[in-house]
């Protein structure tokens, strides 16, 4: 599949004033964002994701490298802008328009006027559902109006990519859940996503790809099946009892969550299903359920983010 | 040339850009759409600025006084007498309201130039704006804009409440005063290009603001600078002769906002009466002058500012 967002060696340095006081926020960033995927952009506070956005729509400047949308490196031409929907975090539309009102703005600034305008007005106040609120002012809006609204000033120029910082932060799990599902809808209208998020359980349902950012660096992207590699199995049993407790302890495995004589036992590498079923057999523990289960995004990004932190402690030490 | 000429010559000379505005706009789509874009940010600027309660809070200040003038003269007439107590009263009332209208006017200019461009990037409107397919050239123009109509209507409310005041003080129709009003906003008009560009390098409007206030203050002390030049250099030092010099380049250099004011032809002519002494078409011509360089510092700025 053709490359919509590419960036080659990318690299973004903040200067300072003062002597020494640079900020590099990104390092030699490689990126290749495919046409009809959501592409995760994931990292702690300050690793880059907001710079890297702000770059591709040509808010802020590269120090060096390359960035290519949809084949062109004119990045902040309004031609390439027309392609680009973007919904920054937690941006405010005026309290005393209505909704209708704040799309039309955004609309003109698209160059839509008249019939196109309110057509295209129509099809986006649907997509994301606000129809039945378009005349209210958004003073009277909820966090989730708001932000749908917002989502709708990103899809009026109908683009082919998407771009979206927290989308689905501060909403509560109904919003969220309908958020969403609009962005399925739109990744299945073959539409790119592009999502900086720190909600890692909302990004690993729906999204195809990920890249951990962490100090200025791509720690690691691929698809979820690609990187979340480490699996492992857990067991439930009942009737726990002390000796089997220490059976279980002396094979190596240590019980979580006992509770009335239940526990979860994760079983490790070296520890084979077989072995724990013969303790169970053995001491007659009763088997609930046998799950084999694969590692979490949160526990990938925990990893990731772990290492980079140790190799940046070892680096400052030396 | 007299008034109407200037009036006539000024309507011309805009109606021609009107006019090549609206043919540029037709022949190119992209021409129409820059106008379109930046006409639909000057009207939300407007919309958004009029709104802001410490603009409404200058307003209201600037209408009380404007009446609260009026009242106070209804008390003195009562002390005084004869022919005297007309023209006092005429007098405290036009020094009163043409003060309230220069400083009220002023304070709203700068508010307002200082914000518009901080407030933004603040509450990152301004991502949502130059995401879209918006140059920053036409984004800067359609907020200058937004901030001209506001400063316009803004005037336009003050100096109606004036000259309605007048009309029913004197039964005869404040020309004079309209001259006055239109030149003030030229004034206005270099005090807010000169703020907006500072605003542009902000991150807080607190810098532009006071910026503001120190250009609109130098911009009505640079009488003396030609003072200075004409004192200066008869000691034949040469830091004397420096400063001299320094004078001279900065009056040549900074605008002359006095030349501006119509306040004490307002005083002492009669109020239908036409200015005098005064080249209306060139002071507009300085101000637009003064307001394009302003603008451009403002784009300068701007152009590869980050976001």
């Amino acid at each position: 599949m053709a490359a919509v967002i590419e960036t080659k060696k990318l690299c973004k340095v903040y200067e300072s004033a003062l002597k020494g006081q640079d900020v590099r926020a990104l390092n030699n960033v490689d990126l290749s964002i495919e046409s009809g995927e959501i592409f995760a952009y994931l990292g702690p506070n300050g690793s880059g994701k907001t710079t890297t956005i702000k770059l591709l729509l040509g808010l802020i400047f590269p120090t060096s490298g390359e960035m290519r949308i949809m084949g062109s490196t004119k990045i902040g031409r309004p031609a390439i802008r027309k392609k680009i929907g973007y919904l920054p975090e937690g941006a405010y539309y005026p309290d005393f328009l209505r909704g209708e009102e704040v799309l039309e703005f955004y609309g003109e600034l698209y160059g839509l006027g008249g019939k196109d305008l309110r057509k295209r007005l129509g099809a986006v106040l649907d997509t994301v559902g606000m129809t039945h609120a378009r005349k209210r002012l958004i003073r009277g809006y909820s966090k989730g109006m708001r932000q749908r609204i917002g989502l709708a000033q990103a899809l009026l120029s109908n683009p082919e990519i998407l771009i979206l910082d927290e989308p689905t932060t501060g909403l509560d799990p109904i919003a969220r859940k309908e958020i969403r599902d609009i962005l399925v809808r739109l990744r299945d209208e073959g539409k790119t996503l592009l999502i900086s998020s720190h909600e890692l359980l909302e990004v690993e349902m729906i999204s195809n790809r990920i890249g951990i950012l962490y100090g200025g660096v791509l720690q690691t992207c691929g698809t979820i099946s690609e990187l979340l590699t480490n699996r492992d199995v857990t067991v439930e049993i009942e009737r726990v009892s002390p000796e089997a407790l220490a059976a279980f302890r002396a094979a190596g495995v240590e019980p979580e969550d006992t509770y009335e004589q239940k526990s979860l036992l994760r079983l490790p590498e070296f520890v084979s299903l077989y072995a724990a079923m013969d303790i169970c057999r053995s001491h007659n523990v009763t088997v609930i359920a046998v799950k084999p289960r694969r590692e979490t995004l949160e526990e990938l990004f925990v990893r990731v983010v772990g290492k980079a932190q140790d190799e940046e402690r070892k680096g400052a030490l030396r | 040339m007299s008034p109407i000429e200037s009036l006539l010559l000024t309507c011309g000379a805009v109606g021609i850009l009107v006019i090549l505005g609206v043919i540029a706009s037709v022949i190119s789509v992209s021409a129409r759409h820059f106008f379109a874009s930046s006409w639909s940010i000057a009207v939300y600027t407007w919309r958004e600025g009029m709104r802001k309660k410490t603009l409404i809070g200058f307003l209201i200040l600037s209408i009380l006084v404007i009446f609260g003038s009026s009242f106070m003269t209804a008390f003195l007439a009562q002390t005084t007498i004869g022919d005297l107590e007309s023209d006092v009263d005429l007098k405290l009332i036009k020094d009163i309201c043409v003060t309230a209208i220069s400083i009220f006017g002023v304070l709203i200019t700068i508010f307002i130039s200082a914000s518009v461009v901080p407030n933004e990037i603040e509450n990152k409107v301004i991502y949502t704006v130059l995401s879209k397919p918006v140059r920053r050239f036409g984004y800067l123009l359609g907020k200058f804009i937004g901030v001209q109509l506001i400063v316009i209507v803004n005037l336009a409310l003050m100096g109606g409440l004036f000259f309605i005041a007048l009309y029913f003080k004197q039964r005869m129709w404040p020309t004079l005063l309209l001259w006055s009003i239109l030149l003030t906003y030229f004034q206005f008009l270099i005090v807010s290009a000169f703020t907006f560009a500072i605003s542009c390098a902000a991150s807080s409007a607190v810098l532009p603001t006071i910026a503001g206030l120190f250009i609109f203050i130098t911009g009505n002390l640079t009488e003396y600078l030609k003072e200075v030049y004409n004192r200066g250099g008869q000691s034949g030092a040469w830091f004397d002769e420096a400063i001299r010099k320094l004078a001279y380049g900065l009056y040549q250099i900074l605008p002359n906002l006095q030349n501006f004011s119509l306040k004490d032809e307002i005083l002492y002519l009669q109020v239908n009466d036409p200015p005098r002494d005064v080249m209306i078409p060139n002071l507009i011509a300085y101000g637009l002058l003064f307001a394009l360089a302003g603008y451009i510092v403002a784009y300068v700025v701007f152009w590869r500012r980050e976001l």
